[in-house]
């Protein structure tokens, strides 16, 4: 099953990709991406606090995910 | 109307999209670049949106706004990209029957998009760059 990540703004930079698709499993929740995530680019571990957007709804960990779903990672916000 | 946009904004054609004859006040917020941010001078700002979910963030701002404070319609502008020092970043204006709640949602507005909507700026100095954190404001 297959899901496209964006990163941005700080998030972005670390990470050094704008958007991703990963291959995982069958029933994932946003916990089980969190993880594959993590686990592809360490750095996510210390980058501080960030939100979940699936499909652009902020999220919780227990969201089960669907093929073609659209999670971003979105660092704490400063616009205005 | 809600816009995200590279281009700067006309202050005067958004407030005249706004006026009506139930309107008898318009509030506005215009946020600039300032030219220092923690002692240091400031050169530019870069500012980065995810720009689906922000524009559907500020269209239920807007919406929550018009419910809350019955004010008869409300604009919010904000750029992207690259923006110099004393340039326009955002506009909220907000027209009403009476001056009240039109400061009270532009007031809200203001607020809610500070806290919510996925934006980001980046402060150029010429000791380098740096994300701006929510907690600094």
């Amino acid at each position: 099953m297959k899901v496209t990540v964006r990163f941005f703004a700080s998030l972005k930079e670390e990470v050094g990709l704008e958007r991703e698709e990963l291959e995982l499993g069958e029933g994932p929740a946003v916990a089980d991406l969190l993880e594959a995530l993590i686990e592809a680019h360490p750095v996510l571990r210390d980058s501080g606090k960030f939100l979940i957007a699936v499909n652009g709804i902020r999220s919780k960990a227990d969201r089960r995910l669907e093929e073609g779903d659209i999670v971003a990672l979105l660092p704490p916000v400063s616009g205005g | 109307m809600i816009k995200i946009t590279r281009a700067d904004f006309s202050v005067d054609e958004v407030i005249q999209s706004l006026k009506r004859k139930e309107v008898g006040g318009i509030v506005t917020f215009i946020g600039t670049v300032r030219g220092e941010s923690q002692g240091q001078p400031i050169e530019r700002l870069e500012i980065e949106a995810y720009e689906e979910m922000a524009l559907h963030d500020l269209e239920d701002i807007r919406s929550k706004a018009l419910e809350k404070f019955g004010v008869e319609d409300a604009a919010i502008i904000h750029r992207v990209g690259p923006i110099r020092v004393s340039e326009n970043i955002v506009l909220i204006a907000v027209a009403a029957a009476h001056r009240e709640e039109a400061f009270e949602a532009c007031r809200f507005i203001l607020e809610e998009v500070k806290r919510l909507v996925p934006i980001w700026k980046k402060e150029y100095t010429p000791k380098g760059s740096r994300w701006v954190e929510e907690e600094e404001r």
